[in-house]
């Protein structure tokens, strides 16, 4: 780390499931770093600055001063998540040391939150909340399949008998599963279904870490809404809005960009 | 090592061919044993990978288990690829590597596997919005990796060498045709810095190799 006390890592964010992985990381590794909120209304992620550090144009990104004093830009939470612990996390706090058996498994774990759990629960939240018409199948297909990776995760957890996914320590795989299970609500998913996950979520919420890192940039408010039927109502309502007009407008930038193609 | 490797596959899935082209590419010895859906919830696959699925691995020659294909591509390279051939060890290289590899895994295989769904299977074929949903988002993945080769101006996602990050990408991007039909020519045609990328990646030997196999495999 540089010697200044500016923190060399500025973390670009927004208050996602995806998001708070990375300020959870961070707290739980006791690093100083920087938080730049990316609104996503405004859509700040497909300015060209923003692009140049994440061609994906997606939250969360993190840059940094690399050892040889260079700057590095990292976008997939998964990646930033390896890259944090392979370089900060000399004592192993929250991960194991490279080439053991724990630290595959970690990977595991890590890639089965950030290809399933994620991306499924997130199809779940559209179809439930988001998508222009109410397509009954969508819904029920991916609050389905959500719910089945939590029983992989419950019947894991159960089997092992250890507090975490990994063993008796809370690994970066725990960390990017708990966002997405604290929000199982949204997604139309009883965390009550799942006993033994429903603990586990309880455990990592105790942890100071994942306590003060959930709140970047701003507060963590989805287990609060999740009790509040009528303010979720309201909350996907105006979420509805907006996420509509970005796939709009997604849309019509694609088609601008093949009738240039064609014209060149 | 001495010891083959047994890779559990599935003739149809894209992901398991990920896997058997990086184990090509680094000259492993490996067995392949193909498992129905209807027995990926039984024994031996499920002790091995919790979630029943493939593609998943065991390296007798370390006793170790492994599911999930990026986390598998990850084992293979740190455990045999002792000459980086397929990785760097140079920093900020080898990170940016993973950038790219979780971007395969959570955004390239989960859509493109969504479109497959409501295109494909799906009862209903009417449902207009969820396949555009899914269409729209395998052209915007597609034109990240066209700009971002076109900007950097490198052969391969992360400098000029062909690494594990960019063969992640193959089996999905060979199922274009079969995920998009006419519009895939469109595409491509749209892409073309993707699609130079995509075909000096075809023409490499092991992912030929693989390639045929799978043919062969799905023949049988």
């Amino acid at each position: 780390m540089s010697t200044s006390d500016e923190p060399t890592i500025t973390l670009y964010t927004t208050q996602t499931p995806n998001g708070i992985k990375i300020s959870i990381t961070l707290e739980e590794l006791g690093l100083p770093y920087k938080v730049h909120k990316i609104d996503l209304k405004t859509d700040v992620q497909k300015e060209p600055w923003f692009l140049a550090l994440n061609p994906n144009g997606r939250i969360p990104t993190l840059s940094d001063t690399f050892t040889d004093g260079s700057p590095i830009a990292l976008f997939e939470s998964g990646a930033i998540m390896q890259y944090l612990v392979a370089r900060y996390d000399s004592d192993h706090k929250i991960s194991y040391p490279a080439h053991t058996r724990e630290f595959h498994e970690t990977n595991c774990w890590l890639f089965f939150q950030n290809a399933g759990v994620g991306p499924m629960q997130g199809q779940a939240n559209h179809f439930l909340r988001y998508a222009p018409e109410k397509i009954e199948y969508g819904v029920q297909r991916y609050t389905n399949e959500t719910r089945r990776l939590y029983g992989v995760l419950d019947s894991h957890l159960e089997k092992t008998n250890r507090p975490y996914l990994v063993g008796e320590k809370c690994t970066i795989a725990d960390i990017a599963c708990w966002g997405w299970v604290a929000a199982a609500g949204w997604a139309g998913v009883e965390i009550e279904e799942f006993p033994t996950l429903k603990a586990w979520e309880e455990r990592m919420a105790q942890r100071p870490g994942v306590e003060k890192g959930r709140h970047v940039p701003e507060r963590h408010g989805i287990k609060d809404l999740l009790k509040d039927k009528a303010k979720m109502e309201r909350i996907a309502n105006e979420s509805r809005e907006w996420v509509q007009k970005g796939m709009k407008e997604d849309a019509e930038r694609m088609e601008r960009e093949k009738q240039r193609e064609r014209e060149k | 090592m001495s010891k083959p490797i047994i890779l559990y596959s599935h003739k149809g899935g894209p992901n398991p061919w990920k896997v058997a082209i990086i184990l090509e590419e680094l000259g492993l010895p490996y067995e392949t044993k193909f498992v129905e859906f209807q027995d990926m919830k039984e024994g031996p696959l499920i002790d091995v990978n919790p979630n029943g699925r493939v593609p998943a691995i065991e390296d007798p020659n370390t006793g170790v288990a492994m599911f999930e294909s990026g986390a598998i591509v990850e084992y293979l390279v740190e455990t045999y690829d002792k000459s980086n051939n397929l990785t760097y060890t140079s920093s900020p290289e080898k990170y940016l590597l993973k950038s790219w590899l979780h971007f395969q895994m959570s955004g390239q295989g989960p859509y493109f596997g969504q479109k497959a769904w409501f295109e494909l299977y799906h009862p209903e074929k009417n449902l207009k919005s969820a396949i555009d949903r899914y269409a729209n988002e395998i052209r915007r993945v597609l034109g990240v990796v066209d700009a971002h080769l076109k900007k950097q101006g490198t052969e391969y996602l992360v400098g000029d060498k062909c690494t594990y990050a960019d063969l992640a990408w193959v089996p999905w991007d060979m199922a274009l045709q079969f995920l998009l039909g006419e519009g895939a020519k469109k595409v491509e045609e749209e892409l073309p810095t993707y699609k130079a990328w995509h075909d000096r990646l075809m023409a490499r030997p092991a992912v030929q190799k693989i390639v045929e196999e799978r043919t062969k495999a799905n023949s049988q």
